[in-house]
């Protein structure tokens, strides 16, 4: 076991109990005990106080709480490559019953895991350079990017380097492994925001600014976003980065975030209360203090957003190849289906595959001459389609009750059989996001939906029967949450209801409007209205 | 650690009264089912006619075990 570190805050007497477990033995502990112990003498060994510490791990307990444990694998900047991706596959095959889901911050993660297999998933991990350590846990988790980096006509420069150094310098890093509560960055030099900067406590977007006459290609920095029960939006700060300055400033950030984030209420530790106490202005002040002067601000070059979406095929920066876009509907495949991936990311691109924060995938520099017969492969074809239908196209969920114990209802599965039910009865030749979360922690990115299905059980004569609210109008291109309508609708009628809300959109949109921007233009009460009269003829 | 069949949680339901009244209400139980019926249960006891519950909801559960779990009620004045 490391030497204990002597942390500022751990004499304060108002910490909360899982800080008092942290002082007690660091989370990244818990990776030796479980190889040296718990995956030798099995569930039943597991001391309750390293329970918590297996977030570290990147293992969580899944529903039902009988010994089974989900984990999730960081795949940093959503980039694997054709090898990993087997190992990952046989994992699932070996270890979790043939599963595995896409997250929506470009994870991969397993279900149904027993501690007895976690050392040798551990070591099967590491001989690709894969890990799943903090990938749960108070520390930081997966970095999220653009699964273009590198190839990408609508970047920048090329953040492959950077999410590696980031990775290497902060995985297994004690100086950060024991942070007040789970800490997210992102970084795209995408200008359609590719990894979702708002919602991340930390996020580097593409700028550019004029230093001594000389034109620098580099970042603004994002703080304090995050989702859950209490969404905020990441303040921008007046700072503009190089790109050799982004690791130095990522320490920084996540310095003050462990030395003067909040500690005493779990609820209340996030990097975003932090952020909204001090404000942009003193967090910046802080933030120099511990770095050295930073430029100011430069040109923005952000665009607007894309969703996180690269369907079909389309030219790289480099002329002559190709990425392809694909869709996995809610994110979930089979190890077959992982392994029949990486045949195709071998044979007609390099090898790499993107996973990317819409539950999706993507397969990177395909010659044009490979193209036709990529797209006639069976896997593209049938299942991981190159143009999705408009609903399977972009919807997202999270796991709901089949794994999760927090979860009122199930989701992944309705979402897939929703999203087919719309694609049969609305036409429609325009997105419309669709994310649906079992419980208000919102993993499946509620908020940001143009329509958020958020589920509730209810009480009816005939026993207990699954609801969802409706909220609507969400978006990181004007960043901007989705807000709640007042309509619980149970799910023997959330196929219809919304078949006939999406067709009044239909009827009144201007031309090509998203959702999101037809509910700012009209207004939530004209939305009540239609709900409202949906409601009354049903 | 012993291997628990059921969970303990702090539910979080909402109650929709034939007024129109709406009422949040917190109960603990190791079911959504008994959770329901722990709900209805303390609305009973709460008011002296019966009233009439048009909808009742589960719209949140969260596992007691750790020290201070619970819910911020929103209400507004009347
Ligand atoms: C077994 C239970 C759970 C499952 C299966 C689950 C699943 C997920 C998944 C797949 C993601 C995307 C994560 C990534 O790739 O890094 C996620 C994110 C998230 N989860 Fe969970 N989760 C669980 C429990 C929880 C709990 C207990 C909380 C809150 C205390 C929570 C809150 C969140 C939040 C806020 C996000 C991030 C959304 C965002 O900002 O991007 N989850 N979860
Ligand atoms: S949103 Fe809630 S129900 Fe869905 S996976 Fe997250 S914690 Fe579970």
């Amino acid at each position: 076991m490391a030497e204990r570190k002597q942390w500022k805050w751990a004499d304060d007497p108002s910490l909360n109990k899982m800080e008092l477990t942290k002082l007690e033995k660091d989370g990244l502990d818990v990776i030796e005990t479980i190889v040296n112990t718990y995956s030798k003498e099995g569930f039943q060994s597991i001391e309750s106080s390293d329970m918590d510490r297996f977030k570290w791990a990147g293992v969580y307990q899944q529903r039902p709480k009988d010994g089974h444990f989900m984990m999730r694998v960081r795949i940093p900047g959503g980039l694997l490559n054709s090898e990993q991706a087997r190992v990952l596959a046989k994992i699932a095959e070996d270890y979790g019953r043939d599963l595995v889901d896409v997250t929506t911050r470009q994870a991969v993660q397993f279900h149904w895991l027993t501690v007895e297999s976690l050392a040798d998933i551990f070591d099967r991990l590491a001989a690709v350079g894969l890990s799943s350590f903090e990938a749960c846990g108070d520390c930081p988790r997966t970095i999220m990017g653009n699964p273009l980096a590198g190839i990408d006509p609508h970047e920048v420069l090329d953040t492959r380097p950077l999410v590696a150094e980031l990775e290497k310098f902060f995985l297994l890093n004690r100086e950060f492994s024991n942070l007040p509560r789970k800490y997210k960055m992102s970084i795209s030099a995408n200008i359609h925001n590719a990894a979702h900067a708002q919602i991340n406590d930390l996020a580097f977007t593409p700028a550019k600014k004029t230093i001594a006459g000389e034109e620098v290609i580099g970042f603004h920095v994002w703080v304090g976003g995050g989702l859950s029960a209490k969404p905020y939006l990441a303040k921008k700060l007046d700072v503009f980065c190089r790109p050799e300055e982004v690791v130095k400033v990522a320490e920084g950030v996540t310095t003050l975030f462990r030395d003067y984030g909040y500690r005493q209420k779990r609820t209340h530790a996030r990097l975003k209360f932090l952020v909204a106490d001090w404000g942009a202005e003193k967090f910046k002040e802080e933030l120099v203090k511990l770095v050295g002067e930073l430029e100011p601000q430069g040109e923005d070059l952000l665009q607007g957003w894309n969703g996180g979406y690269f369907y079909g095929i389309h030219e790289q920066k480099q002329k002559g190849l190709y990425y392809a876009g694909l869709s996995v509907p809610v994110g979930r495949m089979d190890a077959s289906e992982l392994v029949e991936l990486a045949r195709l990311a071998d044979e007609y691109g390099d090898g790499t595959i993107g996973t990317c924060n819409t539950q999706n995938v993507l397969i990177r520099n395909i010659p044009k001459d490979k193209i036709a017969a990529f797209q006639a492969e069976p896997l593209i074809v049938n299942r991981f389609k190159l143009q999705p239908n408009t609903f399977v196209g972009y919807a997202v969920s999270c796991t709901g009750t089949e794994y999760c114990n927090l979860a009122i209802v199930e989701t992944k599965e309705r979402m897939r059989a929703l999203a087919l039910y719309l694609d049969e009865t609305v036409e429609l030749d325009t997105p419309l996001r669709i994310h649906m979360i079992g419980c208000p922690n919102s993993c499946g990115q509620r908020q940001i939906g143009d329509i958020g299905l958020q589920g509730a059980l209810v009480k009816t004569p005939s026993g207990m029967v699954e609801a969802f609210d409706i909220h609507v109008g969400g978006t990181l291109e004007e960043p901007q949450f989705n807000r709640k309508l007042n309509a619980r609708i149970t799910v023997d009628k959330l196929g219809p209801f919304l078949a006939q809300l999406i067709t009044l959109y239909k009827a009144d949109r201007l031309e090509g409007e998203p959702y999101w921007r037809y509910v700012e233009r009209v207004g939530l009460e004209r939305i009540q209205e239609q709900v409202d009269s949906i409601l009354q003829t049903a | 650690m012993s291997e628990e069949q059921t969970e303990t949680y702090l539910y979080k339901l909402e109650a929709v009264l034939e007024e129109g009244r709406l009422l949040t209400v917190v109960v603990l139980a190791n079911s959504d089912e008994r959770a329901f019926s722990a709900a209805e249960n303390n609305i009973l006891r709460h008011t002296v006619a019966p009233p009439h519950i048009k909808e009742l909801s589960l719209v949140e559960k969260k596992p007691i075990g750790r020290q201070g779990v619970g819910y911020v009620i929103e209400t507004s004045h009347f």
